[in-house]
């Protein structure tokens, strides 16, 4: 059968089309009324406009971190319900977000970012690190669905607690209020420095979590079979915390934890890839970029002010859709 | 708001005429302590709030020091047997509707919109704690310090107030007539709506003020609300000279700080003035003439782009 | 082909396998049976290199699992877990094509196609997996099996979840692949089934081999008897044998407690 990895090229260039129409939306979207076509001439002339400068260092940073996350998020998410085989594993219900949060936290409100800018990012990854290898020693353990969810509900309580604790005791009087931002995360006025800071992270995350395709096949058959086909799940899975912790880490550290998108995204992927854990990595990294863009367009369409937290607009999206899967899925069956 | 401000001055005059001159005043608020602080005899305070102490936010750090300190909880205030307790309109609500229910004499402090108001709040205060001829001196010393101000250009420059988490002084607001006082026209009266309005970072580096007004402590501890005022789109105001920055502590309450504040604004007007007869010459690049495009393109916050 | 010398397996500090040796040949079909508890899957996955030996050797053509490397191991041998799962809904011909990731891509070829057609489940190569009957699902974890077309087979119970219909064509099915030059070792409870279709026969008891041999050297009713504590009746139809357990011991079989 030579026509499914045809389709499967197609399905990826769809979305990367999709992805490239979102990211030129995310960049034309905004407060001021930019003339987009004069604004890319000015930045392509390297002229010092006006245009030039809403451009370069609010509109791309939003736009390029927007997609970032989102394939951030999505490609963790499916490469943690393939490597524990369970669909609802996903870094925000099984609290690697919420730890990265955490760690991200610290790092900022207490100085130590301050005093070294890659202290954020690397606060997000040792939280995210954490508590991904936390999760799969459970799970290693042939901890089933429900454990897992369970185990994950209360790590992801026990950092939110935990970060807002920080927060408090944070010397910053803002510090207590921005517990939102971490918790519902927001791609608002950020940064071409956080994109320097954050995205080199997450490509290593990426390509890190992407050796594990084959493998993440295989472990359709369980572990022992995978094993038996030559796959050192060992190694397998340091890579999946490897690139989790870096992806995510390095993602909530920069816009906070966004909930859902990497659950939702792998499920409504899986279709269109025959189900193939190893296939659905890139797609799901893809539909999760498109997801989280286009959720930032909405936040900045919507007429609220302040801004909706991102996290809110993918809650609203994904709480929904979540509920209705579960009517499909036998979580604890089988 | 300031037929209320009215009233509450007829009714401070009409009982301070009857009242004894309070022994033991208590403040559970951070603009009620500096007025209390600097009208109040020295013996006549018996607690303000913990704010007070903190030089980041109170411009009476020092006299803070000397007198106790409360976190605005009624079972502090109690015991105190204050004869006299001053409260903010906005602050701390649930205290004073308990403090009242006990029958202490509460008088609450409006939020001043003008210096007029200001004024009047001063005065007011300090009638209360029986130290008018304080009162009348503070006000005197302010109103000359207003008067030295320069007088604004024929074309005051554009300003707008970035405060963190991207809060302004809007339309209406003391700020803003401290800032027209000082020679400057307060963009963001036409941008925010409210008071109180928060902007986008991009309708702020948009608008294209001529002065940037920074309400920020060079030394403030880390917060996303802070982080906002060093985005790296604001560099160009800060490498152009065309950045201010002001401790918000000068302009959130009453006192004499209000007219350091201008005057800070003031030096900063005139040098952006100057700059601006010596180029003679519209903004380099970009849209045509900022003022007018400015009005045009950008008429309510509401409007999201497109 | 596979070879193991003298190994023991240790699991959580019990010796579940004691100084064991046994060979698979190419084209020969080994049963190993014995009672539950006995250490038939423990041989099994330690020949598949699944788990660590804590004393002797097993080597595949002469060579040790680390000479030959994880990666040569995955298409020397096919190794068929016991009870099975199929995690996603994957289509039928994709899950025995998963077969194929030992020798490069998972993608649909001609050893595939011999597989499906072995189990008869090419018909169904479009389905979702998550909607094939128990029996189906294990003839195309099979098929996944023979699609990895290794030298060896290792088979955990692989006619534990069939109708008898299925299970003799899973047992014709190994004995062919044996035939083919394949070394097939499966665990197997059905003692007719062991005696009609196995080479040979290797009889576990508390991690020991207590027997090994053709069918009709091992499967003696006096060795079931001591192995499994039943009674057994025995015959021939057509000239293969069959064996039923009948009734059991008095008491049950003396099981000795696996020492440290």
């Amino acid at each position: 059968m030579t026509a499914s990895p045809l389709s499967h090229k197609a399905l990826i260039a769809t979305l990367c089309v999709g992805v490239a129409v979102l990211l030129i939306a995310s960049v034309a979207v905004g407060y001021a009324p930019l003339d987009l076509g004069a604004a890319i001439a000015d930045l392509a002339a390297g002229r010092q406009t006006l245009p030039a400068l809403v451009l370069a260092e609010l509109r791309l940073p939003r736009a390029i971190l927007g997609a970032a996350v989102g394939f951030s998020l999505g490609i963790t998410g499916a490469a943690l319900q393939g490597l524990m085989r369970n669909p609802l594993a996903d870094p925000g219900v099984v609290g690697v977000s919420g730890a990265a949060a955490l760690g991200a936290v610290v790092a900022f409100y207490f100085g130590f970012s301050s005093a070294f800018a890659l202290a954020l990012p690397l606060g997000g990854l040792i939280g995210a690190g954490l508590s991904t290898a936390f999760l799969l020693t459970l799970a290693g353990r042939g901890a089933g669905t429900a454990t897992l969810i369970l185990a994950g509900v209360a790590l992801s309580s026990l950092s939110g607690a935990l970060t807002a604790l920080a927060l408090n005791l944070a010397p910053s009087p803002y510090a207590a209020l921005e517990v939102v931002f971490w918790l519902m995360g927001s791609l608002s006025d950020r940064s071409l420095a956080h994109v320097a800071l954050a995205l080199p992270f997450m490509a290593v995350g990426w390509a890190l979590v992407l050796t594990t395709g084959r493998a993440l096949d295989a472990l359709t058959l369980g572990e022992d079979a995978a094993a038996s086909l030559g796959f050192p799940l060992r190694r397998v899975r340091l890579l999946v915390i490897g690139g989790t912790a870096m992806a995510v880490g390095a993602s909530v550290a920069v816009a906070g934890a966004i909930g859902f998108v990497g659950l939702v995204v792998p499920h409504l992927m899986r279709p269109f890839v025959g189900h193939r854990p190893g296939r659905l990595l890139l797609a799901s990294g893809l539909a999760g970029a498109a997801l989280t863009l286009g959720a930032d367009i909405a936040v900045r369409l919507i007429p609220t002010r302040p801004e909706l937290k991102l996290g809110v607009v993918t809650a609203l999206i994904g709480a929904p859709f979540f509920l209705a899967l579960l009517r499909h899925l036998k979580v604890d069956g089988e | 708001m300031k037929q209320l401000a009215v009233a509450l001055v007829a009714l401070l005059f009409c009982a301070g005429a009857t009242q004894a001159k309070p022994a033991r005043v208590a403040s559970l608020n951070l603009c009620a302590d500096e007025l209390v602080l600097r009208l109040a005899d020295p013996g006549q305070v018996a607690s303000v709030t913990f704010l007070a102490r903190d030089p980041r936010s109170s411009n009476v750090a020092a006299l803070a020091r000397q007198v106790p300190v409360n976190r605005g909880l009624a079972e502090e205030i109690v015991p105190l047997a204050p004869d006299l307790v001053i409260v903010g309109a906005y602050t701390t609500r649930t205290t004073t509707a308990l403090l009242r229910r006990l029958g202490l004499e509460v008088l609450e402090l409006g939020v001043p919109q003008t210096l007029d108001e200001a004024y009047d709040q001063i005065r007011l205060v300090a009638a209360r704690l029986g130290t008018p001829e304080r009162g009348a001196a503070l006000v005197d010393e302010m109103e000359a310090a207003f008067a030295h101000l320069p007088a604004p250009a024929a074309q005051p420059p554009s300003a707008i107030v970035l405060r963190p988490n991207g809060f302004t002084a809007g339309r209406g607001s003391l700020p803003g007539e401290v800032m027209a006082r000082a020679g400057l026209d307060n963009l963001a009266a036409r941008l925010a709506t409210d008071r109180l309005g928060q902007l986008a970072l991009e309708e702020v580096v948009w608008a294209q003020p001529d002065v940037l007004v920074v309400n920020a402590a060079p030394d403030a501890p880390p917060s996303l609300a802070d982080d906002l005022l060093t985005h790296p789109a604001l560099a160009a105001f800060r490498s152009s000279g065309r950045s201010v920055s002001l401790p918000i502590r000068l302009w959130t309450c009453v006192g004499p700080q209000l007219a350091e504040a201008a005057a800070r604004l003031a030096a900063a007007a005139d040098t952006v003035a100057k700059a601006a007869t010596e180029t003679a010459a519209p903004p380099p690049g970009g849209p045509p003439s900022a003022p007018s495009r400015i009005q045009t393109a950008l008429p309510t916050t509401g409007e999201a782009a497109r | 082909m596979l070879e193991a010398r003298h190994i023991s397996v240790n699991r959580g500090g019990t010796l579940v396998v004691r100084d064991l040796s046994l060979a698979a040949r190419p084209g020969e079909m080994l049963g190993l049976i014995g009672p539950n508890g006995a250490g038939k899957t423990s041989v099994l996955r330690a020949l598949a290199g699944l788990d660590p030996i804590a004393a002797g050797t097993i080597t595949y053509g002469g060579r040790t699992a680390d000479e030959i490397g994880r990666r040569v191991l995955g298409r020397t041998l096919a190794y068929l877990p016991q009870n099975g799962r199929i995690h996603w809904p994957l289509p039928v011909e994709e899950v025995v094509a998963l077969g194929r990731l030992p020798h490069g891509a998972a993608s649909v070829d001609d050893a595939v196609e011999r597989a499906m057609d072995a189990v008869e489940l090419a018909p169904l190569r479009r389905r979702s997996a998550g909607t094939l009957s128990g029996g189906e699902r294990a003839r195309l974890l099979l098929a996944r099996a023979l699609a990895v077309e290794a030298p060896a087979l290792l088979a955990d119970e692989p006619v534990a979840a069939l109708d008898p219909y299925h299970q003799l064509q899973v047992m014709e099915l190994l004995r062919a692949t044996a035939r083919a030059g394949t070394a097939v070792v499966a665990v197997l409870h059905d003692l007719t089934l062991a005696a009609r279709f196995c080479d040979r026969i290797a009889l576990m008891k508390d991690g020991r081999l207590i027997a090994e041999g053709p069918p009709a050297a091992v499967l003696t009713a006096d060795r079931v008897g001591e192995a499994y504590g039943v009674t057994v009746e025995r015959g021939e139809i057509g000239g293969e044998p069959f064996i039923l357990p009948w009734r059991r011991h008095d008491r049950a079989p003396d099981r000795k407690e696996p020492e440290a």
